[in-house]
Parts: structure tokens; C-alpha cells; sequence
């Protein structure tokens, strides 16, 4: 849980998790940097949706969206590493378009922020509209009329990009990005992932080197690698100090005159995007949308086309950047839909939204959310199933993204097993289910989802190992395991370790090359499993913290893969069996037993710990039976203080788990998370 | 169907069978109305005029110093007084004593009976001037009258009395000594801060032996840091040569707010590469580290004290039982091992010299089992008086306050009417069920099934019984019939439970060694039986309807 468990530790420092988590799931492990700073930033840009309930004492003119047709519209993003500036760079933006005052909005917005988290608001929200006027060349506004006004769509691209269906989300409302990269640190991993993923989406790219103030800041080297990488004209490159102020007024003049207008026909029938939805406590669904072709108002008949529900358009407006009634939406814009759906299910991200008894051709929507990784979660103390029963269908009204099916253990009892998007999304979720609702939760190793297929032919995926029989009765004729292609950026010194791990870890190498004279780019293909625990915290660590690392779903691979159990006086641990690599079963099987053998108490009796693949035997230790547990001392009759310390061995008792006759404390299935 | 049986609400039991009437100890003389519907289930217990308390003990927390374990509530008088006729402190506490016995309330003054035992601890009661502890005694006969035959018994520590001493407290009654012996080498006192040596241990056994006391007890602390087998045999030897009626095994415990708690303390932050930064007070703590072993500790690192402090108060008990886990050998504590070894070896070398080990900690010659530790074991009612004092009267556990000036005003307020250390006689059945578990267990009598059915219904028992199994069946607990002979026949264990409890298995008690060694476990298993003991009624009745 390398990567995992710094990023959570981030995350209880950081005083806003409420909002964090809502973004948490766009955020790549990586995002484990992410320090606080950067939150009042994200703050401003995206956590406003409460405002509307605010007296909104600053009535504006009424937009009239009319007056931008597509010609005047551009939706845009920025992408980049993280810590690369793009929140400062957003948030500058937003400034000089008069989208949010500088230095007066910020304390305000904190405020708004406790109102929030007090609520339970979700902060999703991902698009900012700005108005911003700019005379395009070779038109002729110098006549006394006026420079039109643009109207600008900055759609947050999450940090990376955990995965790329949910990148795939934000830039399919989009036409160009804004790249940008550090004029210190030039390309990093998260460059390279965003930029194909821009690229590959025929959208335009405007590089921005930023943080040209920098003592260290080396913009020409960074122009070079931006050459070779990714064939971009150096002379396209802005420089600016998103910190300073510096060459920020090249930045909007640019999105308007090298990122196209919006394609779409304001005369065909209506077609949105849904781009994301979340769920307010107060007006039910909001949904994000991009307008495609038509016109959205105000009292609309709609339809989903992947439920075929119909709604009405109770509200429809736009994110400026807190909620913005407007009446209507037209082509090119982006905005958002409040149709009464009770549950964000209803909403179906990448569905097509149109008027109800029109026919329209569904947009192409995008790839299903795969969920990639899959844990159990059980209440610590089994009689609060209900409790987190409860928790668990309240969260997921506003994450919908995550899959709940109840499953039993006979360790833990009645719980549930949950799929994840990623591991830092399953992360959050436990936090949130800590923190927000109170629920003590114990989670079991994450494990991928894996294709097992049997002799008689029949193929059964495996998203909990212990529902793979250990010894099943249809022999196990192949195994499939999912795989990344991860893309590692390091100092070209470290290339020695750094493909030791990745061997170590299965990868097989794709691609490797020099980036300039001193860094490495690496890609390899590497199965999921691999870097589900510790893998970046282990890169980090061989690199001296400069590796970056980043990476995207693949495809399946044949595996050799086992069943690996563990069993306790031979009972085996339902909840403790992993999957594992035939050529890691034993190594795996031995560092379980050796860290069970750490946590589990001695008990009145011999403890044996087996790791067993099959009927066969591959790791044992022994706990020895504990000797001597009494109280011989002269306690007179003060029988009260010799109960109460009776009464709390009982209760510790009481919190742990039983297999057979085996206690096992709760820390024990924490601990095996630490295990690779 | 035997799931059902087993669940039978425990109220149901209570037929109204006269056998069932016949109840032995104070717990078992509980009674359900019958005219009660099954309905009561989670109810407390009415407990029907238990027996009048006839016991009392009287705490005389005086010491010339603290020794290094003890956690006591004591008075350091000084080294140099072993004259305690004209201390103040002695004379005003010894009013304040007999002021508090003389405003106690008499437990059922209807069926009073006079005490019949007697037992002064302390502290060292025999530091008390025998004129002090005579009107003690008195305060006693006019309030609660004393039997003729009554066993007074009194904790006396070597170089304390002399023979004059031990001759003026037997006139005035007292007639069992528990000598505090601890242990018969001299490093060993020493490094516990006894505040006598092993000259003075033989001379106050002669003059025990001398004076004619019959029923006295020697007592021994085992598991002392440095204390090596041999002094270890040597202790029970020499104890088993002096002869005593009875012999006390106590285990060291180490306790938080003890020197050796702050010794271990210091080791442990020591090892877990704490900065140490040395104040006053520590310093002589480490002084004393630095006696025990010197090479473990002349490199102390820095630590704040407020970190000590945080860390005393959170995570002592989790430090004690690291340090014995992971660190047998670097501290000079003996091991788990080392220790059970020791237990072992005194119920055998006892046991072997004719004495009985009749509770976890107690051996004795037949007929010498001391009488007043029989009644809490019994979980019968006893006064007490004094310092830090608990009593048992009228089904309330009173713990008296630790500090002097906290009991003088306790005392006042007792004669003022405006507290009352004895209980209505109300107790709730969960926790007598606890009590009576937790002390009969400790005994080798053990837990009588019967009276606990009759207490505490059927259910209980066969839960407890079920938990218990796989410890018959390792030895761990000794299942006995109605004479208390050991039922041997282990293959049917789940007969004799699910059909027969009352004809077969009478008493449970836990093997002597290895069940006494494990018997916190154990009981603590027991709680959790009865923790749960009472849904499972209520469960099933609720699943009827």
C-alpha cells in the first residue's frame, strides 16, 4: 500500500477532505505530493455549488447565452504533472476574466467550504465558465464597436487521470488543452500520459512552460524535450509564472486563436453530454453536461438514452463557477441540467440526453468504468453490519462509480465486496466511510480482477479469492490477469534499479529512450497486480524520490496464478487467501506467515500458520502456547480492580476475529495489506 | 431440539423444586418470585438477605518505606521508625480507624452474628503499637462483637517486632501471622526495596515459632528482577524447612506509578532509542537502574519528561508485556518461561512437603486455609476498614479513598450520614455471575455447577461448559463430580454436559499447575460467556413470538 498510505496521510492532514475526496478518484496515486497548498486554489475553482444557497447578494445581469454561438465559444483544459502549476495557472485565469475576485474571494470561499463539508455537499464540480473579450485578427473591431466577448469553458481535467475513462470524460467536451509543464522539471511521466490522451483525442495542444521563475528554471531544455517528445514547435511554447503574473496575458488570446470553435448545429435536435453528476442534498442530481448539438431551455422535456427515462429540465445554467441559472444552454456550451433523477445511478456518465420524443443518434459516450481493483469490507465489530450497511448506500449516492455486492466471510462475517476504479479511489472510500460516517471498518487485501477458465470450458472471473475453490473439481486449464503500461521518467542513473524492480515486479519492457542527455523514459507493460501494493512507494525509494511514474489500463495477459490460502490450525482464512504468481507463491506465502506470526497473540494453545496452495503445504511457522496469564498477586479484597483487569482481556477478546478456535486481532488483516 | 434447550429462557428453570431452595453460599441464596412471568429476563437478581457479613478487615497502611512494587495505599513512615508509640500520624489514623468502624452501619442488625475473622493488612500492621491495635480490636467488639474462636489474622514484616511484640498481640487475640518474607537472599530484598535483610527474616521466624504461634504463613513474591532459579529453590526450600502452616506465593506484578514501573519505563524508552533528558527525580530513579545493572544503563539517551509522562499514563501496560514478548533476556525480569517455570516449581516442591494448594496463590497444611481470604472467595460479604479499604456488604463493592486526608473526610461524612458504604442488596446478575466465576475459579474447589444453575440458570452453564471443552480436553480444566473427584472419562465430555450436568459434572475447577498459570485467560473466557448469556434468552423468545 506504498503510495496508498502516503497519500491518505496527506489526506488527514489536509482540512479539507470533504472536498478532496470528491476529487480524489480523478487524482493519480501520484497526486500522493499533493500538499496543501493547493487546495485553497481548487477551492475557488470548483467547490462554490453551495453559493447558490448563499444570499446571492451580488446579482448579476442575467447572461444572456444567446449571444454565443459556437464561433464564440471555446472549452478548453489544462493538463499536466502534478505540481506542475496547473491549479495556480487555473486560478489565475479565473482572476483576470473577473471569474473570482482576487484576494477578496478567498476567505469567503473558506467559509463556503465548512458550510459544505458541514452538508455533505459534494464539491464535484469540474467546469468553470469565463467571459473574456478579445478581438480576433484580421477581424475589424477597431471602428468604435467593441471586441466581442468569448465565453470560455475551463473543464478540469483530474490531475491525471487515475484512469483514462475518466480523463477520456473531461476532454470529450473539450477541443484543446493547455499542457503544462514545469520549466524546472521539465517532462514528467503524468506529461507524457496527458499528452497522448489529448492527442489521441484530436484535441489541440497549447504547450505552456510555466514557472519560468524559478531560480532553476531552464525553459529551453524544456522546449527541446517537448520537440522530441512529442514533436511540439518550440515557438508555440508560452512561457509564464502563473506565481508571478509573468506572460499570463498570452495564455487566453492563445486558447481563442489556436483551439477551434465547438462543432455542432444549433438547428439539429437537441444532443448532451452527461459529463459527471453528483448528488445534492438539496436539489437531488445535478448533472454536468456538454451541449452538442441544439439548445437545451429551461422546462425541456429530456430523455436518457441509456435508461430511456424522461425528465424535465428544472434548472439549467451554467458554473460561473458557483451555479448560475441561465434558462438555457446552447451548442458549444457547457453547463449544467437539474432534472429531478433521485440517485446520481440514474445518471449515467457519457449518456446522451435529448428531447424526449425526438430521435437523435447517441453520441459515442464512453468506455464503461472498469473497476480494477476489489477489496472486502467488513465492520470491525460484527454487529454494526448494519451500521455500515447503512454508510456505505449513503456514500455511494454521491460516488456512484464504485460496485457493492454483500458477500460473507466466515473470519469476518457479513460484509461487502467493492470494486474500485483504483486503488487511491478505494482509499478515499474507506476514509470517507471512517471519517464522514463513523464506520470502523476492516479491508481486505485488494486484490484484481482475474479470468480464470476450467477444463469443461467455463470461464469465471475472480474478483474475491475465496471464491476460487482451492481444490476445484474442473481443473484450471488458463489464467488471465490484467495489466497496466506504465510509464516511468527517472534520472538516467537509476536505470540499473529501476529495471531490477520492474523485472522483479513482471514487467516487460516497451519502449526506452532518452528524453535529453540525463533522463530516462521508460514504458513497460506490467501486471496490475504488481503495482497494486508497494510499487511506487518502492520506485520512489530506489530513485531517491525522482522517478515519476504513471499508467494506463491494458489488456489481459495469460498467467501462471495460483491460489494461495492461508490456514490457522488448518483452518483455512477465507478473507486472507490471495492470487498470486506461481514464481511468488512461496516467497509471498512466507513473508504472510512471518508478518501473521508478528500479530497474532499466543493463546492458550499451539498456533500453527500454514500458506498452502492447494493441499500443498508451502510456508509454516508456530506460535508457541502462551505459559503463564495470572493474577497471583495480594489484590486483599479489592475483587473490583482484579475484575476490571479480567473484564478487559474479555473485551479484548471480544474485538477480534475468530477462525476455529484461533483469535485473530484486527491489526492482522491490516497488516497483511503491507505485504506485496 | 438441543438448540432449543439450550436456549431455554434461564427464568424457566426456577420451577418450584424444594431441592432447588437448598443453596450453599451467599450467591446461590438468590431467589426468582415465582410469580414473575419469564419475561424478567434482563433484570437484576433480587437477592434475598444474603448472609450478615462476620468478616472484616482493617488496613494499617503504615511503612517504614515504600518497597519497589508496591502500589499500595501506604504511609512511609521512615527507616528509622520501627517506635511508633508517639508518631501522631499512627495515633490520629488508629482514631480515625475506630471513628469509621464505630459509624459503619451493621450489616442486617436483625440476624447479626459477631465477626468470625478478622484480618489486619496493610502496609505493616505489626509497625502498629500492640495498645493501638487493641483498641482497633475493641472498636470491633463493641460494634459488631467478635466469636470467641474468631481467626485474627495480621501481616507482620521481619525486623518490625521482636518477641515482646509478637507475645502482646497474641494476648490480645491474635492468632494467625502472615510473615512478609518475600524472599531469603539478600541482593534480592534489597533490589526490591524491602526495608529488612535476611538476618532479620530468620529471627522473625523464630520468634513466630518461639511464641507459639500454630497457624502462620510465610509469604513469597517469585518473578523478582535477577532472580535466578536457584534463589528461587532456595527460597521455597528454606520456607518448606521453617515449617509454617502456610505458605503465600505472590507473583511481581509491575505496576504504573511503582519504581519498577518507572525502571521499566526508562529501559524501554531506552530501547525503543528515545532521547532521554535526565530531571531530578528520574535521576534517582536511574541511579537505582544503574545498582540493578549498570552496563544495561550508563548510556541512557535523552527524553522529555512531559513524553514520559504521556507515555506512562497511555501505553504502560502494553510496554510491560512488550518488554516481556520481545526482549527476554536484555531486562533483568524473568521470562514468561522463567516465570511459569517458577510457578511450577513451587506448587510441585509444595505440594511435595505436604502442603495444598487451595488457590492460585495459598498453600497450606491441611485444616490451616485461611478463613478470611475463604470468604472473598466465596463471595461472601465483609466489612472493611481503613486506608484504600474494599468492602462487600449488602451487595456493594466500596473501595475507601487512597489518600489520608480523602478518608478522614470520608469519615466524617460517614459519621455526618451523608455516605453509606453498604449496598441495598440489590446486585445485577451479570456481575454476581462474574464474581462468583472469577473467584472460585482461583480456588481448587472450583466452581460449583449446581449452585450456579440454580443462581443463574441452565443456559450459562452449558455455554460455559461448551466454551471450556477444548480446555478439558487439554487439561487446562478439571471437570469433577459431587465429591470432587477428577472425572477422567474424557470421551464423552458432550454427554455429560448436554444431559447430565447435575449427576456428573459437579465442579469445574483449572488444573493445578497449568490451568492456575493460564487462569486469566480462562476466567476471562468465562466473561465472555456471560457477557453474551443473557441475549440468548431474550433471543429465542423473541424468534418464538
Amino acid at each position: 500500500m506504498g503510495y496508498l498510505s502516503k497519500a491518505s496521510k496527506t489526506l488527514r492532514q489536509s482540512n479539507y477532505l470533504a472536498l478532496l475526496c470528491n476529487f480524489n478518484f480523478y487524482f493519480n496515486p501520484l497526486t500522493s505530493r499533493i500538499t496543501n497548498e493547493r487546495f485553497p486554489v481548487r477551492r475557488e475553482l470548483f467547490c462554490s455549488q453551495s453559493r447558490q444557497y448563499s444570499t446571492t447578494t451580488r446579482e448579476k445581469s442575467t447572461i444572456d447565452l444567446r449571444q454565443y454561438p459556437p464561433e464564440l465559444v471555446r472549452n478548453f483544459s489544462i493538463i499536466a504533472h502534478v505540481d506542475h502549476g496547473k491549479s495556480t495557472l487555473a486560478d489565475r485565469l479565473l482572476e483576470l476574466t473577473g471569474t473570482i475576485k482576487k484576494g477578496h474571494g478567498q476567505p469567503q470561499y473558506l467559509d463556503k467550504l465548512q458550510v459544505e463539508r458541514e452538508r455533505g455537499i459534494t464539491v464535484k464540480a469540474q467546469t468553470a465558465t469565463m467571459f473574456y473579450k478579445h478581438s480576433v485578427n484580421g477581424d475589424d473591431f477597431s471602428d468604435g464597436k467593441e471586441s466581442p466577448s468569448f465565453l470560455l469553458n475551463l473543464i478540469d481535467t483530474p490531475g491525471h487521470v487515475d484512469f483514462s475513462y475518466e480523463v477520456s470524460r473531461s476532454l470529450a467536451a473539450c477541443q484543446g488543452v493547455l499542457l503544462v509543464v514545469d520549466a524546472a522539471q521539465g517532462v514528467q511521466a503524468q506529461t507524457v500520459a496527458n499528452f497522448y490522451l489529448a492527442f489521441e483525442s484530436n484535441l489541440t495542444i497549447v504547450p505552456v512552460i510555466n514557472k519560468i521563475d524559478q531560480p532553476t528554471a531552464d525553459p529551453d531544455r524544456v522546449k527541446a524535450q517537448l520537440k522530441s517528445m512529442f514533436d511540439l514547435d518550440p515557438n508555440d511554447a508560452l512561457l509564464t509564472s502563473a506565481k508571478t503574473g509573468e506572460g499570463l496575458e498570452q495564455i487566453l488570446p492563445a486558447v481563442i486563436e489556436r483551439i477551434p470553435a465547438p462543432p455542432g448545429r444549433r438547428e439539429s435536435s437537441l444532443r448532451m453530454l452527461l459529463l459527471d453528476s453528483y448528488y445534492d442534498e438539496y436539489k437531488g442530481v445535478i448533472c454536468h453536461v456538454a451541449v452538442v448539438d441544439g439548445v437545451l431551455s429551461k422546462g425541456d422535456k429530456i430523455s436518457s438514452a441509456a435508461t430511456g427515462q424522461s425528465y424535465e429540465a428544472l434548472d439549467v445554467g451554467i458554473m460561473h463557477p458557483e451555479l448560475t441559472p441561465t434558462g438555457i444552454l446552447l451548442t458549444g456550451q457547457v453547463g449544467y441540467v437539474v432534472s429531478g433523477m433521485r440517485t446520481t445511478k440514474e445518471a449515467r456518465v457519457g449518456d446522451t440526453i435529448y428531447h424526449t420524443r425526438t430521435s437523435v443518434e447517441t453520441l459515442p459516450g464512453f468506455k464503461p468504468a472498469k473497476h480494477m481493483v476489489f477489496s472486502g469490507l467488513y465492520p470491525a465489530d460484527g454487529s454494526d453490519f448494519e451500521a455500515l450497511n447503512h454508510a456505505i448506500e449513503r456514500l455511494t449516492c454521491n460516488d456512484a462509480s464504485v460496485s457493492i455486492t454483500k458477500e460473507t466471510s466466515t473470519a469476518l462475517g457479513l460484509g461487502f465486496r467493492c470494486g474500485f476504479l483504483g486503488l487511491l479511489h478505494m482509499d478515499v472510500f474507506h476514509q470517507r466511510l471512517e471519517q464522514e460516517y463513523g464506520a470502523n471498518v476492516i479491508s481486505t487485501v485488494p486484490t484484481v480482477p482475474y479470468t480464470f477458465e476450467f477444463s469443461d470450458g467455463s470461464k469465471v472471473e475472480v474478483q474475491n479469492p475465496a471464491s476460487l475453490p482451492s481444490n476445484p473439481k474442473q481443473k484450471v486449464t488458463a489464467c488471465w490477469e490484467p495489466t497496466v503500461i506504465a510509464t516511468i521518467i527517472i534520472p538516467s542513473e537509476y536505470v540499473g534499479p529501476v529495471i531490477t524492480l520492474v523485472s522483479e515486479r513482471r514487467g516487460q519492457q516497451l519502449e526506452y529512450s532518452f528524453i535529453d542527455s540525463q533522463r530516462v523514459f521508460m514504458k513497460y507493460r506490467l501486471p496490475l497486480r504488481e503495482i497494486v501494493v508497494d510499487f511506487y512507494n518502492e520506485l520512489k525509494s530506489i530513485t531517491s524520490g525522482y522517478a515519476s511514474f504513471d499508467y494506463e489500463d491494458s489488456d489481459y495477459q495469460q498467467a501462471d496464478l495460483v491460489k494461495l490460502d492461508i490456514l490457522l490450525n488448518g483452518q483455512p482464512v477465507d478473507a486472507m487467501a490471495t492470487i498470486v504468481h506461481n514464481t511468488k507463491a512461496y516467497r509471498v506465502g512466507r513473508e504472510l506467515t512471518e508478518k501473521l506470526k508478528t500479530v497474532i497473540d499466543r493463546q492458550m494453545f499451539e498456533i500453527i500458520i500454514q500458506a498452502a496452495i492447494g493441499s500443498k503445504i508451502i510456508a509454516r511457522e508456530t506460535i508457541s502456547a502462551m505459559r503463564k496469564n495470572v493474577l497471583a498477586k495480594c489484590y486483599g479484597g479489592d475483587v473490583t480492580r482484579k475484575r476490571k483487569l479480567l473484564e478487559k482481556q474479555k473485551e479484548g477478546k471480544k474485538r477480534m476475529k475468530r477462525v476455529g478456535s484461533v483469535d485473530i486481532p484486527q491489526e492482522a488483516f491490516h497488516q497483511l495489506l503491507k505485504v506485496s | 431440539m438441543l438448540l432449543k434447550s439450550s436456549f431455554t429462557p434461564i427464568f424457566l428453570v426456577q420451577t418450584p423444586k424444594s431441592k432447588a431452595q437448598k443453596l450453599h453460599h451467599a450467591f446461590t441464596k438468590t431467589f426468582f418470585t415465582n410469580s414473575t412471568p419469564p419475561v424478567r429476563h434482563n433484570a437484576s437478581l433480587n437477592v434475598a438477605t444474603p448472609p450478615p457479613a462476620s468478616s472484616a478487615y482493617i488496613h494499617l497502611p503504615f511503612c517504614r518505606k515504600r518497597c519497589h512494587y508496591c502500589d499500595f495505599p501506604i504511609v512511609a513512615l521512615g527507616s528509622a521508625s520501627t517506635q511508633t508509640h508517639h508518631d501522631p500520624r499512627v495515633s490520629n489514623y488508629i482514631d480515625w480507624l475506630c471513628r469509621e468502624i464505630t459509624a459503619t452501619k451493621v450489616d442486617q442488625p436483625a440476624s447479626t452474628t459477631p465477626l468470625q475473622t478478622v484480618y489486619f493488612g496493610g502496609g505493616t500492621p505489626s509497625l502498629v503499637p500492640p495498645a493501638m491495635v487493641s483498641s482497633v480490636l475493641e472498636s470491633l467488639r463493641v460494634k459488631f462483637g467478635l466469636c470467641k474462636d474468631a481467626e485474627i489474622s495480621m501481616e507482620m514484616d521481619p525486623g518490625t517486632f521482636g518477641a515482646e511484640k509478637m507475645r502482646k498481640m497474641i494476648a490480645l487475640g491474635v492468632n494467625r501471622v502472615s510473615l512478609g518474607v518475600q524472599a531469603f537472599q539478600e541482593e534480592l530484598l534489597r533490589a526490591c526495596g524491602r526495608a529488612h535483610g535476611v538476618q532479620e527474616v530468620h529471627e522473625a521466624i523464630s520468634v513466630v515459632k518461639s511464641c507459639g504461634v500454630e497457624n502462620w504463613s510465610i509469604d513469597l513474591i517469585a518473578s523478582l528482577p535477577h532472580q535466578s532459579c536457584e534463589m528461587w529453590e532456595e527460597s521455597l526450600r528454606l520456607t518448606i524447612e521453617s515449617q509454617p502452616s502456610h505458605v503465600s506465593v505472590y507473583d511481581l506484578q509491575i505496576e504504573q506509578g511503582t519504581k519498577f514501573g518507572r525502571f521499566y519505563f526508562l529501559l524501554h524508552c531506552r530501547q525503543q532509542g528515545f532521547k532521554l533528558q535526565l530531571q531530578l527525580p528520574l535521576c534517582n530513579d536511574l541511579l537505582y537502574c544503574e545498582k540493578l545493572r549498570t552496563d544495561t544503563l550508563y548510556k541512557l539517551p535523552f527524553l522529555t519528561v512531559s513524553r514520559i509522562a504521556m507515555k506512562l499514563s497511555l501505553q504502560f501496560e502494553t510496554l510491560i508485556s512488550d518488554l516481556a514478548e520481545y526482549s527476554p533476556g536484555e531486562f533483568p525480569m524473568p521470562s514468561e518461561t522463567q516465570s511459569a517455570e517458577f510457578y511450577k516449581m513451587a506448587s510441585r516442591m509444595l505440594t511435595d512437603a505436604n502442603y495444598n494448594h487451595y488457590e492460585i496463590s495459598s498453600y497450606c497444611k491441611s485444616g490451616y486455609e485461611c478463613k478470611h481470604n475463604f470468604i472473598y472467595w466465596k463471595n461472601e460479604p465483609f466489612y472493611a476498614f481503613g486506608l484504600g479499604s474494599a468492602s462487600f456488604v449488602g451487595g456493594l463493592r466500596y473501595s475507601r479513598p487512597r489518600k489520608v486526608n480523602d478518608y478522614i473526610n470520608f469519615v466524617q461524612n460517614l459519621e455526618n450520614g451523608l455516605v453509606d458504604s453498604s449496598g441495598d442488596g440489590n446486585i445485577n446478575a451479570k456481575d454476581m455471575a462474574m464474581d462468583v466465576v472469577m473467584l472460585s475459579l482461583r480456588t481448587a474447589q472450583g466452581l460449583d455447577l449446581k449452585s450456579f444453575q440454580e443462581s443463574f440458570g441452565s443456559s450459562v452453564v452449558l455455554s460455559l461448559l461448551e466454551a471450556y471443552k477444548p480446555y478439558v480436553e487439554s487439561g487446562l480444566v478439571v471437570c469433577m463430580d459431587e465429591h470432587r473427584r477428577t472425572i477422567m472419562d474424557d470421551l464423552n465430555y458432550s454427554f455429560l454436559y448436554k444431559t447430565n450436568t447435575e449427576k456428573r459434572v459437579a465442579y469445574i475447577r483449572l488444573s493445578d499447575p497449568e490451568g492456575f498459570l493460564l487462569s486469566n485467560e480462562l476466567i476471562a473466557l468465562a466473561f465472555g460467556v456471560i457477557d453474551s448469556w443473557k441475549a440468548c434468552p431474550q433471543y429465542q423468545e423473541a424468534k418464538a413470538t
